[in-house]
């Protein structure tokens, strides 16, 4: 091996260990967190954990045992975490489903039925992400409240589609309509009708996109924090996001962190299961003509 | 095809698209009408009684106040600093993992690990991690950190700084991820070719990469620009508005849930929609050309 290519490869690995400790920095730092019992949090080193425990993660679900560290039984408060994990993934599998049905219904429309002024439909739909969430929730309160969901996940079922569905009608109409016309062709000629030729040939072909809407549609729901907090306030109702940011973060910073780590880990398995399935469904929805 | 059918196609379409339709009209237009609304009174749950048509009012006495010509400034750099950050990040991770090498699936991991974490949940871990509430054993040196960036930039600035290290750190892994697929998407003849054009690495990068990349670019650029003031508005929850520094959203806010002014607070919040929406328009241009896509 020549020196050159020698010293291009050892650039190389460099680069490369600057982006994982860049990348996944802050992830450890949290695990390592909610690891720690209170004495190593406030007196060991920040980065590593000596003595890992799960008594964090147990104090989420049972907060009735023995008073420790310096926090009086007084100021303590119990957490209903096992409903919030319940609230969230009843919330989180509704709002997928539900997204990705709306989502491939207007897509086939607007792909492959191509009514007169698609194009402008669809682009008004991806416009709907510059409407600024700042004070929306005043109105959306009132419209949550109108339907009687007040305090409800219902009220998530509700918004958190329209979070993500301007982007999965976006792709998923860009890659209905770069598919051949043939493709359909050939079963209607058969004397299939479009809905046959839709879920026989189409949708199962539209796999990878699906999958990308899909894991999209996970990746912006689980990072809404304010609709979440705004429109669920009795502590049963709320999912983990909501109900995290409800702790004292003084007196129960280990838990929250804990808790963090409980919600974060489903939501990455999830994701780095799909995550090659997500990239190639990228790749397919937004190559053009093909 | 033949008119009878086109025209039952046309109507299924329209069929197909009402749920969506249906939706986004019900969680966001009459929202807007009513902000839209309110931005022309002087609409505050403070006060009983009509409440009374201001016309331009609002903001008149907004584009008067300098108070509002410093958010808007702050939060434009915001904007411009995140996106520019993970527009360079995201590329340069895109462009590292668009060759093969050992272990490439892992990096890739780590690279798709920022943005598949939740970020609901790790606002809080980042957010409190650098701006931590009790005596944990880093609390010190970050504190000296607070203090030494806040007396430079003034009260908040390092709360605001976390929050903007926070997005890009996010905002760089999904336009990493987004730019890999549309490096994909690029034939490998195109690379080999340009390899017979051009020796230099940059006139390749330039002449075939940049060019295809750019509908992916686009559309990140947008994303990334609307993802930038929900994440904002996540740190204005988690710390019930301690976060003071002046930058559009959070002023709105602040009006309207400590002045209870929801007319000026619509005003402000609406002033973003023209830059938004010239953003969009522009860059519709780059990745949705209506003649790219006649065929």
């Amino acid at each position: 091996m020549n020196p050159r290519s020698w010293r291009a490869k050892l650039v190389r690995s460099g680069l490369v260990a600057l982006v994982v400790v860049y990348c996944l920095f802050p992830i450890y730092f949290m695990l390592v967190q909610s690891l720690k019992t209170a004495q190593e949090d406030v007196f060991g080193n920040p980065l590593i954990v000596l003595n890992p425990s799960f008594e964090n993660f147990e104090e989420l679900f049972e907060r009735s045992g023995p008073v420790r560290g310096f926090v009086g039984s007084a100021l303590r408060r119990s957490y209903p975490f096992l409903d919030w994990i319940e609230n969230t993934l009843v919330v989180f599998a509704g709002t997928v489903a539900l997204t990705l049905v709306a989502s491939v219904a207007a897509a086939y429309a607007l792909g492959r039925l191509q009514p007169p002024g698609f194009r402008w439909w669809r682009r008004i739909i991806l416009a709907t992400y510059v409407i600024p969430q700042t004070i929306l929730f005043v109105p959306l309160y009132q419209v949550v409240n109108t339907f009687g969901l007040d305090d409800n996940l219902l009220a998530l079922l509700l918004v958190y589609p329209t979070m993500a569905i301007p982007f999965c009608v976006w792709i998923l109409s860009a890659y209905f309509q770069q598919l051949p016309r043939e493709i359909e062709d050939a079963a209607l000629i058969e004397g299939a009708s479009r809905a046959t030729a839709f879920f026989r040939i189409i949708l199962p072909m539209s796999r990878p996109v699906l999958v990308a809407a899909g894991i999209f549609t996970l990746g912006t729901i689980a990072s809404d924090l304010t609709i979440a907090s705004l429109f669920l306030l009795n502590t049963h109702n709320q999912t983990i996001p909501a109900g995290l940011g409800t702790m004292e973060v003084a007196l129960d910073e280990l838990a929250a962190v804990a808790g963090i780590n409980l919600m974060a880990i489903p939501v990455v398995i999830i994701s780095a299961c799909f995550a090659r399935g997500y990239v190639r469904g990228l790749t397919a929805a937004m190559v053009e003509g093909s | 095809m033949r008119p009878t059918q086109r025209r039952r196609d046309i109507r299924t379409a329209y069929l197909l698209l009402s749920p969506v339709v249906i939706l986004l009209l019900a969680v966001l237009a009459y929202p807007v009408a009513w902000e839209i609304w309110t931005s022309f009174t002087a609409y505050s749950p403070l006060q009983d009684g009509a409440t009374t048509f201001v016309g331009l009012q609002n903001y008149r006495q907004q584009l008067a106040d300098p108070q509002f010509w410093l958010a808007a400034a702050v939060t434009l750099i915001y904007a411009v600093v995140t996106i520019v950050a993970k527009l360079a990040l995201g590329l340069g991770f895109a462009l590292l993992l668009s060759r093969p090498f050992r272990g490439r699936a892992l990096v890739f991991l780590a690279v798709f690990l920022p943005w598949a974490y939740p970020a609901s949940v790790s606002v809080i871990g980042w957010y409190w991690t650098l701006n931590p509430p009790i005596p944990t054993a880093y609390a010190a040196f970050m504190g000296g950190v607070k203090y030494a960036v806040d007396g430079v930039l003034g009260g908040g600035a390092w709360a605001f700084i976390s929050v903007s290290l926070f997005n890009i750190w996010r905002g760089s892994s999904f336009i990493g991820v987004l730019l890999l697929a549309g490096m994909n998407a690029i034939p490998l003849e195109l690379f080999e070719y340009a390899l017979l054009e051009s020796k230099s690495p940059w006139q390749r990068f330039r002449m075939v990469t940049l060019p295809l990349l750019r509908p992916f670019l686009a559309l990140g650029v947008f994303l990334s620009l609307t993802s930038a003031f929900a994440d904002l508005a996540n740190v204005w929850m988690l710390t019930a508005g301690r976060i003071v520094f002046p930058v559009i959203g959070t002023q709105a806010y602040w009006l309207a849930i400590h002045g209870g002014q929801l007319g000026a607070a619509s005003a402000w919040s609406l002033s973003l929609v023209p830059l938004l929406l010239g953003a969009l328009l522009v860059l519709f241009r780059l990745f949705d050309r209506p003649e790219g896509e006649a065929a």
